[in-house]
């Protein structure tokens, strides 16, 4: 049964959970079908394996994916103001799906939908998070623009595919990102490869990835295979991690990642205090 | 786990040839100029499928000195020297794996 929708009453502030979450990351591509929500979910269960406490917020109003490959144990609660959010193995997640039924879509407007991210951003009582992973919605619209100025994002997550036709959309993501000055901390590359009998096909082409973090500076965080284990785990609601094969190579590549994903936010910390974010030095002529 | 990346503290001109990097993990190194250009790691310099450096070092300059050098993310620098080819990248990995000059 889904949940009653509240209206918001005052104005949101400009951030609601200053301190309380170490780390907001969004997980963005700028288009549809790279699998954003699939590298958001299994990302945050290798975290939360490797003992961080994790949050998804799910804000594709439209189209949320993240409830059915990670079905709450508890539902959201409504505490006067606030909302708790959902507890699904451990990680805390809100999205869009815990108010309406699975196959009835939200056909609202944009400044609706806006709406309810505000409320997503300044109304959920997170508690204490290591890690809040926003799960974008596809484009680089209204409701990105919303989240990339009032979640306090500290950086975000590219996901593409090696194909060039979505390494392009993920390039105007990452244009938006650079307009609101939120640092990209890496690239994710999803549905790599195909590993068949120890070989490796690339049948979306290879290095597509690998080019994109070049050419804009960044990490490659790390490359995904297709796996379809990936597909099954994520249709079925069962974590890849402990009801797949924790050592698969699908698992493996998520445990990577998360360790990359650990180390690039805290340099990107760092990078803010004691090391140069960027520079240029022009050469003298010296006796 | 692994290790954090290491990143750039500061950045320094030694002199006409060398400049010097401050890591984050308290490791200071020097870059001659020179030899980072004889390891350009441009497409046109270096083919990355056999590993081998396509420039000779007889075409090179020892002397060969820099306009500028700028940050490419946070992940990398470019050097525009003032002669030769300019449009490797130097990723940080790639300088650390440099033996100091």
């Amino acid at each position: 049964m889904p949940l009653k929708m509240f209206q918001a009453k005052e104005r949101q502030p400009e951030q609601s959970h200053p301190g309380k979450i170490a780390h907001i990351l969004a997980v963005a591509a700028g288009k549809g079908g790279v699998g954003k929500s699939t590298v958001t979910v299994n990302l945050a269960l290798a975290l939360k394996q490797a003992g961080y406490s994790v949050g998804i917020m799910d804000t594709d109003i439209y189209g949320p994916s993240i409830r059915k490959m990670l079905p709450e144990d508890e539902m959201p609660v409504q505490k006067g103001e606030k909302l708790s959010p959902a507890i699904c193995r451990g990680i805390r997640v809100i999205s869009m799906a815990y108010f309406r039924k699975e196959n009835e879509a939200s056909a609202v407007r944009a400044p609706i939908a806006n709406g309810v991210i505000a409320q997503f951003i300044h109304k959920v009582d997170w508690g204490y998070l290591d890690f809040l992973l926003v799960d974008f919605p596809p484009g680089t619209g209204d409701v990105q623009l919303t989240l990339s100025q009032q979640a306090g994002l500290c950086g975000a997550i590219m996901v593409t595919t090696p194909q060039e036709v979505a390494v392009l959309d993920v390039r105007k993501a990452v244009h938006l990102f650079d307009i609101v000055n939120i640092p990209i901390i890496g690239i994710v590359e999803n549905m790599s490869y195909y590993e068949n009998k120890g070989e490796k096909i690339y049948l979306f082409g290879k290095g597509g990835g690998e080019r994109l973090a070049h050419e804009i500076g960044t990490p490659l965080l790390g490359h995904i295979p297709i796996d379809p284990k990936i597909s099954a785990c994520g249709d079925a609601g069962l974590p890849l991690f402990t009801d797949g094969e924790p050592l698969s190579p699908a698992a493996l590549a998520f445990t990577e990642l998360a360790e990359a994903v650990v180390a690039h936010t805290t340099a990107l910390k760092r990078l803010s205090t004691e090391c140069l974010p960027s520079f240029e030095l022009t050469w003298k002529e010296m006796s | 786990m692994k290790n954090p990346p290491v990143l750039i503290k500061s950045i320094k001109q030694k002199d006409n040839h060398v400049f010097t990097v401050d890591w984050s993990d308290n490791i200071s190194k020097e870059y001659r100029l020179s030899s980072l250009q004889k390891n350009c790691p441009c497409a046109k310099c270096y083919d990355p499928t056999s590993g081998k450096q396509l420039t000779s070092g007889a075409d090179l300059d020892v002397n060969v000195r820099a306009a500028q050098i700028k940050s490419v993310g946070r992940y990398a620098l470019k050097i525009q020297f003032s002669s030769g080819c300019s449009r490797g990248i130097y990723s940080y990995a790639m300088l650390r794996s440099l033996e100091s000059s």
